[in-house]
């Protein structure tokens, strides 16, 4: 069997029952996509596979011998940031971390697919992904400025819409 | 058959430190020859944003930009003790280490450019990398040329380092609590009101909106704060509705071992959240900040509770506040049998729930009058 | 200022949306060993029998971990606050919930550590099980810990911790009316995306690197040392970057399990636990049950209050009693009450042991006091701001526990949340402050409790 990953076409020892998350992590050391659960429930082992987002947890590698995959590693890099990594980064969409990957992955699938900035689709194109530290109002603030093409700069964090500061109150 | 809506409050209170203090944070700091500064304390970072907030703290403190700190929390070898990243101590107790470290940095590259300037330490400041004369800034040395300077000129190395420890507060009568210093290293305040729908067919409680007041002493970094808050709403929001390790509590049987089985709140449940933060500034903590990680999660339970109250006139004070409880809660109400026991003076709710009648009397209740 | 208050980036954002932020399973040492446990299948039993000859002996097993193999095996890890050991790090004698560790596999590969734990002969004799707090302390509850039913080692040695103040009698004997309620929120799950986590690596000189994901990289470093008996040197605790803990990452002991794997191996061990493993078996916010009975005035004082509260620790103590003591410092929420009985008690039950989660002690108080005080404020048919307001923090008002409040800040939140959610508030409300009481906000039964704020 052999996968291309995020370019590189390599051939795979891993048996064709091995997850496609376990290829990723443990054979070819792409650590981007997460154990978060192995049943398919959190999301953050979604990669792209041949363009389309799977959980990489429940899908195997015979299923998708020949196929290109693109994790996180693969989106960009720290010098060329692809418009959903800059996205999250400027609008603060990651605190932990550990659940950005596969949510990006989503997002990416998202706006691929001409995902628009309404933020009731967005929701529901994310409902399956699972985040515990940011109640998701960054990410989906995120993903909303990234299907509006916004530019970013990265030297800054943006405000949640609608949040006050008073200052000092007696 | 109908959806009711309903508003309730809550205003909370939360101390920051360990309770009882006793907790010690450490932090050390050296300058490397051009000017850049490694920072190490034993911070855990667990999503808080602990590195980033301590860097902060370093760079004010210094008077150098942002990025020229490196943060290395990574291991016991190198970084000094940090009790941990929880009480809510990550910016209050270990932050102030960190500031106390960068200020002894700051000292002493002031008295090294005062050295190279000649001019006293205590008529320079540091500004955005650079050190100068207060009043004459055409007097002025960049702190890499006085880090080069401490290396290569005095052979100094130039480090600072910082520790925060709060005593001991000991319990002196276990009668009545009473402590002989304040317990905790300070208290944060907040206030929340929801909005709910609930479907009196259904049961189900949907948050609609949750506005959230927090007072945090001065935000080191807003974006920070904000998302504090917001994680903290709809970790508030499970507790509150949606989440339970033993949906059958007391039994232990039937506990969710999936996503799905076990509900974490989604996007689909996600409310309006507005946030509304205040700055009265703490007296001891780093540049007037207050702690805030925990209380994040604490409001948002009283406040759904009070508001599905105000929806559909009854109370369900065991949560989370799932259909099944609010259907037969409304049942309840429709047989009369809902209100709160009177007598006397006394107006008695959830007797059913009570050590009074559950157990056999080994623990009881009993109020005055 | 140009740093603090600046919206500055993420310290490690560029590697966490770029997918390189290391956590500790993508740490990759070659020859790691996989780790899986034997957990204890019921909820209380006698062990009779244990039996790892079979899994030792199996190929591609390199070492089986029992309680024979730990130094120490009890440790306390708030040893220092008082709190006495009780719990062993891998179950001795007997097991007391559904999930608790009996012995640990290291083996080639995930399945041979899965096939080890099942060639395990485990013998138990299964007994009654007790899961509810408020029967606890009844004559015919199943007597489930070495100290009875609920802990009995508060300072001097009491058996519950106590708030006292003021007159409880003559507050309630003043009262208008008496609203009692029962609140009892729910254990939940910590959930971080990251479940538990380790890496142990013998290195040649004799010292253990450790990969954790543990919250607080010294506290676990001095619980590892103790229960190895090692000094803090020979370890180092590699971490800081977790993903998500929310408090239940503190409760060290896969760093311990794994430590004694890889020296009994000689090989590196690596831990990472099943999605299960965390929604079963890991330690959980704890159930509380607390009962309220407030003494109150037609006009909407709260003179005095009579708590009992309930902590459901689960099979071990852990962190409960400090948990529980922060709880009873705070039972009064924000509001200044003068006359104060509260009794609460660490109780044990047959569940995974409950533990720190976020707001810990105080998140129950929260729940229960502000649903009281909005169901006081209903009964009364007081305003629930007024009702709030007036009760609320002053500087100098007392805690439960005698200690002046220095900068209350409830005031100020309630009312920048009525500003910002549009409420407009009568003139009178509008115009309190957190200043110290006096005039109409300082009557008679407020006096005696107030205190010098200068006192810190």
């Amino acid at each position: 069997m052999n996968l291309t990953v995020n370019g590189v076409t390599r051939e795979l020892e891993s048996g064709p029952l091995t997850t496609l998350l376990d290829v990723l992590r443990e054979e070819l050391e792409t650590t981007s996509p997460k154990a978060g659960c192995e049943q398919g429930g959190c999301g953050a082992c979604t990669v792209l596979v041949d363009g389309e987002p799977r959980r990489a947890c429940l899908t195997v590698a015979a299923a998708v011998d020949g196929s290109s995959v693109t994790t996180a590693e693969g989106l960009g890099s720290p010098d060329g940031l692809a418009p959903v990594q800059a996205a999250f980064t400027h609008h603060y969409a990651a605190q932990c971390g550990f659940c950005t990957s596969g949510m990006m992955m989503a997002a990416q699938a998202y706006l691929d697919a001409g995902g628009t900035d309404d933020r009731e689709a967005i929701q529901e194109a994310l409902a399956g992904h699972v985040c515990r530290c940011t109640g998701y109002v960054k990410i989906i603030d995120a993903v909303a400025a990234a299907a509006r093409g916004d530019s970013f700069d990265l030297s800054v964090t943006a405000p949640s819409a609608g949040m006050v500061n008073l200052g000092g109150v007696k | 058959m109908a959806v009711h809506k309903g508003r309730g409050v809550a205003a909370i209170e939360y101390p920051t430190g360990m309770n009882q203090n006793g907790d010690p944070s450490q932090a050390w700091i050296k300058v490397k020859p051009d000017g850049r500064i490694d920072v190490f304390a034993g911070t855990s970072d667990i999503g808080n944003g602990s590195k980033t907030i301590q860097s902060q703290i370093v760079a004010e403190t210094i008077g150098v930009p942002y990025d020229w700190i490196t943060y290395d929390n990574s291991n016991t070898d190198s970084s000094p003790v940090c009790t941990g990243t929880f009480a809510s101590r990550a910016t209050f107790v270990a932050g102030k280490a960190v500031e106390k470290a960068a200020a002894n940095v700051r000292s002493k590259i002031l008295e090294i450019a005062g050295k190279e300037l000649e001019i006293d330490p205590s008529d320079l400041d540091i500004v955005d990398g650079e050190v100068v004369a207060k009043g004459a800034p055409q007097k002025k040395i960049s702190v890499p040329d006085v880090a080069g300077a401490a290396t290569w000129g005095y052979g100094e190395l130039i480090t600072g380092v910082g520790a925060q420890l709060k005593p001991y507060a000991t319990i002196v009568d276990p009668e009545t609590g009473r402590v002989d210093l304040p317990p905790h290293s300070a208290i944060s305040y907040a206030a929340c009101a929801a909005e709910v729908e609930v479907d009196d067919e259904t049961g189900v409680v949907t948050v609609t909106r949750l506005w959230q007041c927090y007072d945090v002493g001065l935000a080191i970094n807003p974006t920070l704060v904000e998302g504090q808050i917001e994680g903290g709403a709809m970790q508030g929001l499970g507790l509150g509705v949606l989440e339970n390790c033993y949906p059958y509590y007391p039994s232990v049987e039937h506990r969710g071992s999936q996503f799905g089985a076990y509900l974490a709140p989604s996007t689909e449940d996600m409310p309006q959240i507005d946030t509304i933060i205040i700055e009265n500034p703490s007296a001891d903590g780093p540049y007037g900040a207050k702690g805030i990680g925990e209380m994040a999660n604490n409001a948002q339970p009283p406040a759904i509770a009070a508001a599905v109250h105000d929806a559909i006139g009854v109370w369900v004070t065991e949560l989370p506040i799932t259909p099944e409880k609010v259907l037969r809660a409304l049942e309840a109400k429709e047989a009369g049998a809902a209100g709160p026991r009177r007598e006397g003076k006394k107006v008695v709710f959830d007797e059913e729930l009570s050590v009074n009648t559950v157990s056999s009397g080994g623990m009881r209740f009993e109020v005055p009058a | 200022m140009k740093a603090v208050g600046a919206r500055l980036p993420r310290y490690d954002g560029i590697a966490h949306v770029t997918g390189r932020t290391v956590f500790v399973d993508d740490v990759r040492v070659p020859g790691s060993l996989w780790v899986k446990a034997l957990r204890s299948p019921v909820h209380r039993a006698t062990i009779t029998g244990l039996d790892t000859s079979k899994a030792e002996a199996m190929s591609g097993v390199h070492a089986v971990i029992t309680w024979k193999d730990v130094p120490l095996l009890e440790y306390g890890h708030l040893s220092a606050l008082g709190i006495p050991a009780d719990e062993p790090l891998l179950a001795k004698d007997d097991v007391r919930y559904k999930g608790q560790p009996i012995a640990l596999v290291a083996a080639a590969d995930e399945e041979t550590a899965m096939a080890a734990v099942e060639a395990i002969a485990l013998d138990l004799d299964e007994q009654p099980a007790l899961f509810d707090i408020r029967k606890a302390f009844d004559p015919d509850a199943p007597v489930i810990h070495q100290w009875g039913n609920w802990y009995p080692h508060f300072e001097a040695e009491m058996d519950k911790r106590q708030i006292r103040k003021g007159d409880i009698e003559r507050a309630f004997d003043a009262a208008d009316v008496v609203v009692q309620g029962v609140y009892r929120p729910a254990a939940i799950e910590h959930v971080p995306i990251e479940t538990q986590s380790c890496q142990v690596v013998p290195e040649a000189n004799g010292r253990l690197t450790i990969y954790s994901c543990t919250q607080a990289l010294y506290f676990s470093l001095g619980v590892v040392a103790a229960h190895l008996q090692l000094p803090l040197n020979k370890l180092k605790l590699v971490g800081g970057t977790v993903g998500g803990g929310f408090g239940g990452k503190v409760d060290t002991a896969t760093e311990t399990m794994c430590c004694l794997l890889a020296l009994k191996s000689g090989r590196p061990v690596r831990w990472r636990w099943t999605r299960e493993e965390e929604f079963l078996c890991s330690s959980t916010r704890a159930p509380w049950h607390m009962e309220i009975a407030d003494a109150v005035t037609k006009d909407g004082w709260i003179l005095g209050r009579k708590m009992l509260t309930l902590h459901d620790s689960g099979a071990y103590a852990r962190f409960s009693p400090y948990g529980l003591t922060k709880h009873s410092f705070h039972h009064t929420g924000a509001y200044t009450i003068p006359n104060l009985h509260f009794d609460g008690y660490v109780v044990f039950t047959n569940r995974v042991p409950t533990t720190a989660m976020r707001g810990f002690g105080v998140t129950s108080i929260s729940f229960a006091t502000e649903t009281h005080t909005s169901r006081v404020a209903e009964t009364l048919g007081i305003d629930p701001w007024e009702l709030r307001l007036k009760n609320a923090n002053r500087v100098g008002d007392t805690s439960p526990n005698g200690v002046a409040y220095t900068d209350p800040s409830t005031v100020p939140v309630v009312k920048a949340l009525a500003e910002g959610m549009g409420v407009e508030l009568p003139a009178g409300l509008k115009a309190m402050t957190r200043d110290p009481r006096e005039g109409d906000l300082l009557p008679e039964h407020l006096v005696a409790q107030v205190g010098n704020p200068e006192d810190h």
